[in-house]
């Protein structure tokens, strides 16, 4: 842990608004390279964190946390980004979490989806097969999420409607054109996800 | 929180040595706001433990962000905080007040969300 780079004296941390203010945390999902990091820079009003999560591929006991313990386990990291927005007025922050769409970062996922307003799933039309293991398990959680595509120099020209079948989903569920490196772009997804969790509050979610 | 599936998570050796709550899943969400009580850290309380007091000195920060500025992970971070909160060093605030109601599974109310709406809104058409 030595070997970690510690603030600097000098860099004060953008600490949170003194006045009473609630947090909500939207999720930015998606496989890699697809723009996550990009779309929390763009949104977020501070410099954005990034945490490594250590995590073993196996199951680990709890009575299994010893140091030769460790060193036996084949461990995974897998990196985080946090971004943050102050809505105007300071009454909410919203905490954008760049999480990765793997199913075997599962146990990571439990903690940060926790309690999240919904998740804009990122696609690439390139691939967009990709993005189906983030939405299952999105999907699994009861997460609402609306699908944002990015648009690459040199991504097919694909009809949103097709995109739409091909991702198969559900005829409520938002699907946008996203340019992750513009912030209206970007503002316009999250809007369409904002509006969507609301419409979908009563509709079975949050209920297990 | 208090899912098993936290307890696969790994922690640091440096962690997995001394105090016995280290392997238990935090009470604690990933945005809940930490700020330093200004009680003195005791002979128990490791040098993390210390920078993550002193980082919430002048200010308050999510777990999330003390994760980010320390560079710990998250799972971490969160139970340093628990720690810190049962030893009297750190005052804790939920995210929102719904994060008390269980039937919605700690997500936003209606409300919060509509309000969310509009705040993104007056974003976009600054
Ligand atoms: N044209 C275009 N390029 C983008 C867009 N979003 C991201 N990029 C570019 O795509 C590359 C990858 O973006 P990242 O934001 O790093 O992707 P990521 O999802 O964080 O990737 P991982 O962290 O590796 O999973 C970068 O070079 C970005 O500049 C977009 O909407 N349009
Ligand atoms: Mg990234």
């Amino acid at each position: 842990m030595d070997s970690k780079p510690s603030v600097s004296p000098d860099l004060r941390p953008a600490y949170l608004p003194e006045r009473e203010h609630q947090r909500v945390k939207i999720l930015v999902a998606g496989p890699m390279g697809v723009g996550k990091t990009t779309a929390i820079r763009t949104l977020s009003q501070i410099p954005t964190l990034h945490t490594e999560e250590v995590m073993t591929d196996a199951a680990v006991g709890t009575d299994d946390l010893s140091l030769a313990g460790l060193r036996d386990k084949k461990t995974t990291t897998v990196g985080i980004d946090f971004g943050r927005l102050t809505l105007p007025g300071d009454r909410i922050v919203l905490y954008l979490h760049g999480t990765p769409g793997q199913r075997r970062f599962l146990p990571l996922w439990e903690g940060i989806a926790f309690g999240a307003l919904g998740a804009l799933v990122l696609a690439d039309t390139r691939r967009l097969d990709e993005s189906f293991e983030v939405m299952d398990l999105i999907e699994e959680r009861g997460l609402p999420y609306a699908v944002a595509v990015n648009i690459f120099p040199d991504s097919p020209d694909y009809d949103l409607e097709i995109v739409r079948s091909k991702l198969d989903l559900h005829p409520d569920t938002p699907l946008v054109t996203c340019d992750a490196r513009e912030m209206n772009s970007s503002l316009n997804a999250l809007i369409e996800l904002t509006a969507h969790s609301i419409s979908s509050v009563g509709v079975g979610v949050g209920a297990s | 929180m208090s899912r098993d599936k936290h307890q696969r998570r790994l922690l640091p050796a440096y962690l997995a040595t001394g105090s016995g709550t280290a392997s238990l899943p935090s009470t604690l969400d990933t945005l809940t706001a930490l700020r330093a009580s200004g009680r003195p850290l005791a002979s128990y309380h490791t040098p993390v433990h210390g920078r993550v007091v002193e980082l919430v000195t002048d200010g308050s920060l999510t777990a999330v962000e003390i994760a980010g500025y320390l560079g710990l992970p998250v799972s971490v971070c969160l139970m340093l905080a628990e720690q810190l909160v049962g030893d009297g060093l750190l005052n804790a605030s939920v995210p929102t007040p719904d994060a008390l109601a269980p039937s919605r599974a700690g997500r936003p109310s209606r409300q919060l969300m509509e309000e969310v709406l509009s705040g993104l809104q007056a974003l976009r058409v600054a």
